[in-house]
């Protein structure tokens, strides 16, 4: 199992006076995400998201099960993450680092806590037939800033899904395939984006050196780092800053805020990509538009 | 921004009303700590009367100071005024001419040259044994540092090697002295002398490694009374303690006079026994006392009183006075702190 | 009951708050026992110690490992939480992470300092117990900290507004009943500086609100310190006094 290398003592004199002095080593402004684009598959549900060299698959499956005694009539939801050597060779799989425990707990506390999906328009028949869905994340290529890219995958992967349409006559359920009925988006509350800063220390002004989306490098020098997840509508679904320097209260204020101003900007791109695939896939196909509308041509 | 919190209803009030000595406590210790006086106590911003710092607490900001172990340098409040010495454990202030220091009240043994310690076998590998002293890593005793039968100036052949296990095997006690160390404080030991060696015949016990006063002599050797003879004991530095049966040191053991030996005696006197894994016979009243002597030593450590050859004596004959008064006897709890009481009465006294 | 929470508190009252340190008498170096309210926490440390395992030796510092276990009575179902359970894990990692920065690890090199936390009774504030009683153990232990970490929960409660559109006092110190009512968090400071070392949020709160949340439990963070640090100072009177004789 390779370690990850040491990063050598001029690269990291280098990359840290350099933020002191707000510069990145990419050019980058120190509070700017890098490009973010995604790519959808065919399949409703599966989308490939890049952050700079950074890339996540999300993919999102349904099932019908039994719902769980406790909870009659509510699906259920879990996302699953397994970290593979494809995104970096010191990941092994089935040993779980730290990172792999991080990454899933802050995505259940973000998404799954948070109730970003309703469960309850997953149930079909109360107490014996709901949906069940399944959030699959795959790793493809790790330069840092693992989290924020998996949470936007899986939001937009959960918006860009379809689940096929169910009639239930008595005791049967019919499961009408796409070609027969228009599946139906998920029903989302809300979409919480995370943001993770890393921290780096102060500054030639006695202030903390907060950066946005660092990469994997950048990763490596930091000394301290929390992640905030917002949605467009100012919550705060959760922080959660474990250990590293000490950081004033003012300072972790002024991160939320810059947290809750890029998730609005990040929204608006989650939202025009989506609209560019639904054109692209329906492209010289635009009656099935009229089709679904029930408005009489006057 | 002042937010006012109210206090939670009180459950225990803690005293804060200690004399005040004027501010820093001295340290008088057999290590030869010498106070300076005439250094104007400096009571830097935070520090309370007490004497006991806290971590995180300023100790001073006078830069005449230069700061030793237990203490750690904070960044200046202002830009271009001078670091603050801060501690970073909870304990005693030790003043040593112009070094600063923090003595905690409880702190894991660190290994220095020349300890005698007392030690547990946990891993036998090539040449070499892994040994528990209890200190942040675990010393190594070198096949090339023991007494092998047969004399000292043998060489150490390779079947030496493969009969490795006769000498130490895993789990055997044995007492060595600490001969090097490397520059992360790993401990290399030696049992070069016929003092050391294997122990046998007796208890072992472990207290805190702090409530061991370094003295000239680690090895006691006490003449207990209701028939159990002669004792040894050995106060290893690391808290490891070993109390076991009196047994003839193997010098006197030849010669008739029971006179000290020449070097080539030496040779043949140090044989195969010295790593035998057999108890000689012990009679029920050493075993009483070796008992005895064990409580006493605990009950001296539960109790905060630092274990010396002194303290022992007085522990023991203490202890001999409650058993003689027909009292419960149990090492810890009630009866331990009476013994340990008269003991420090009779240290008063005497 | 005019501005009373359910147990009778203020807004900005903190609960009755219980210390020991040096509570065990086995092998642990240092140990410590708190009660928060009715929240009680035993917290044992050992180290530096040789690692257990060759994966833990790190070149230059100690590798700091922390171990969780919930008493399976201690919450208000019987739950048995083995080591896989993701609550157990998250608490692991949040203090192993907080202490590894407070803690001075560079004077040890190639050693192992381990943290075992037991939860006897969870009535609110767990992760803050934690934290309180593990720096009491460390200190107990003579493992070298930069200062004390403190931590304290508060909630905002959203049922009471203001005809003026003002964001009502949030909470100090939440027990179990407020905390699966209203959102909270826990935040842990360093000493008396008021930089916050740790800070966990699970529910959904508005950004608004926030910055008085994590004012208020800063505060009573300092209050906790206060407590904590005049029980390590009567503690090592007693020491002390019992060491000289008197």
């Amino acid at each position: 199992m390779p370690k990850e290398p040491e990063i050598s003592l001029a690269e990291k004199t280098f990359v840290l006076e350099a933020l002191k002095q707000n510069l990145r080593v990419d050019g980058r402004n120190i509070h700017s995400f890098r490009d973010i684009q995604f790519s959808f598959g065919d399949d409703y549900g599966f989308v490939d998201v890049r952050l700079g060299k950074t890339r996540v698959l999300a993919r999102i499956s349904a099932e019908i099960i039994r719902p769980r005694p406790d909870r009659p009539f509510e699906g259920t939801f879990t996302i699953s993450t397994e970290m593979g050597p494809m995104a970096s060779p010191s990941f092994e799989v089935g040993r779980p680092t730290d990172l792999d425990n991080t990454l899933s707990r802050l995505l259940e506390k973000s998404i799954r806590r948070s109730t970003a999906l309703d469960l309850e328009s997953l149930c079909i028949v109360t107490a014996q037939r709901v949906w069940s869905l399944r959030a699959d994340l795959h790793f493809l290529s790790h330069d840092g800033n693992l989290i924020d890219t998996a949470c936007i995958a899986t939001i937009t992967a959960l918006a860009h899904f379809r689940l096929p349409v169910v009639t239930v006559s008595g005791e049967d359920i019919t499961i009408h395939p796409v070609t027969e009925r228009v599946p139906v988006p998920l029903s989302l509350l809300h979409w919480p984006i995370c943001v993770t800063f890393s921290f780096f220390g102060e500054d030639d002004d006695g202030e903390m050196v907060c950066v946005l989306d660092a990469t994997a490098q950048e990763e490596a020098l930091r000394e301290g780092d929390m992640t905030v997840t917002v949605n467009k509508n100012g919550e705060v679904c959760q922080i959660s800053k474990s250990g590293g320097v000490a950081v004033e209260a003012e300072t972790l204020m002024k991160c939320a805020r810059k947290a809750a101003e890029k998730v609005k900007g990040i929204d608006k791109l989650i939202a025009s990509a989506l609209r560019g695939d639904e054109i692209a896939r329906n492209k010289g196909n635009l009656d099935w538009l009229k089709e679904g509308r029930s408005e009489n041509e006057r | 921004m002042p937010i006012q919190i109210i206090a939670p209803a009180p459950f225990v009030t803690a005293d804060d009303e200690a004399d005040d000595e004027g501010g820093v406590r001295l340290d008088f210790d057999n290590d030869g700590d010498i106070a300076m006086d005439g250094d104007a106590p400096r009571r830097a911003a935070g520090r309370q009367s007490g004497g006991i710092v806290t971590p995180g607490e300023v100790v001073t900001e006078d830069p005449q100071w230069m700061r030793g172990h237990g203490t750690y340098l904070s960044q200046p409040l202002a830009p271009g005024g001078s670091q603050s010495i801060v501690s970073s454990l909870a304990g005693t202030i030790s003043k040593t001419n112009k070094l600063l220091s923090i003595r905690a009240l409880k702190f894991r043994y660190v290994p220095e040259i020349g300890d005698l310690v007392v030690g547990r076998i946990l891993e036998v590998q090539t040449k070499r044994w892994r040994v528990d002293i209890a200190a942040p890593h675990s010393a190594t005793l070198l096949l090339s540092s023991i007494n092998l039968p047969g004399g000292i100036l043998r060489k150490r052949t390779s079947t030496d090697e493969l009969q490795i296990r006769t000498f130490f095997s895993e789990g055997d006690l044995l007492v060595a002295e600490v001969q090097t160390l490397s520059n992360d404080g790993l401990a290399s030991l030696h049992t070069r002398s016929l003092k050391y060696g294997k122990l046998r015949n007796g208890v072992f016990m472990t207290i805190d490694a702090g409530m061991v006063r370094r003295m000239k002599s680690h090895v006691l050797t006490m003449n207990t009374s209701n028939g159990g003879g002669e004792v040894d004991i050995y106060l290893g530095v690391n808290g490891y303690i070993y109390i076991a049966k009196h047994t003839t040191p193997l010098t006197e053991s030849g010669g008739p006079e029971g006179k000290s030996v020449s070097i080539t005696r030496l040779e043949e006197e140090a044989s195969e026994a010295i790593y035998s894994n057999v108890n000689e016979e012990i009679s029920p009243e050493t075993r009483a006392e070796i008992a005895r002597i064990a409580c006493v030593i605990g009950a001296l450590a539960k109790n905060g009183v630092k274990v010396d050859d002194e303290m022992v004596h007085l522990g023991y004959e203490a202890a001999l006075e409650e058993f003689l008064q027909g009292m419960e006897w149990g090492g810890d709890g009630e009866a331990g702190k009476r013994v340990v009481e008269a003991a420090l009465a009779k240290r008063m006294e005497g | 009951m005019e501005g009373l929470r359910n147990d009778g508190r203020r807004w900005n009252e903190l609960r009755r708050i219980h210390c020991q340190l040096s509570t065990s008498s086995t092998n642990a170096d240092g140990s410590s026992y708190i009660e928060q309210g009715f929240t009680k926490v035993l917290c044992n440390v050992t180290g530096p110690a040789e690692p257990s395992s060759r994966q833990k030796v790190k070149q230059d510092a100690a590798t700091v490992t922390c171990e969780v276990y919930f008493a399976a009575f201690s919450g208000t179902d019987r739950i048995k939480r083995g080591r896989n359970d993701k609550k157990v894990q998250e608490l692991q990692t949040a203090i192993q992470k907080t202490f590894a920065s407070v803690i001075l690890t560079h004077l040890f090199s190639r050693s192992e300092i381990t943290i075992s936390i037991h939860i006897l009774s969870q009535d609110g504030g767990t992760l803050a117990a934690c934290i309180n009683a593990t720096t009491l153990a460390l200190i107990d232990a003579g493992i070298p900290l930069k200062d004390y970490v403190c931590a304290c929960t508060s909630g905002q409660s959203t049922s009471i507004f203001d005809n003026e559109g003002s964001t009502p006092d949030p909470w100090l110190d939440v027990n179990y009943l407020e905390e699966s009512d209203i959102p909270s968090l826990t935040v842990a400071t360093v000493g008396e500086t008021e930089k916050i070392v740790a800070l966990s949020m699970e529910n959904k709160v508005r950004i608004e609100m926030l910055e008085g949340m994590i004012a208020v439990g800063i505060s009573g963070c300092a209050k906790v310190k206060g407590i904590m640090d005049a029980e390590v100072r009567r503690y090592g009177k007693t020491r002390l006094e019992a060491a000289t004789g008197e």
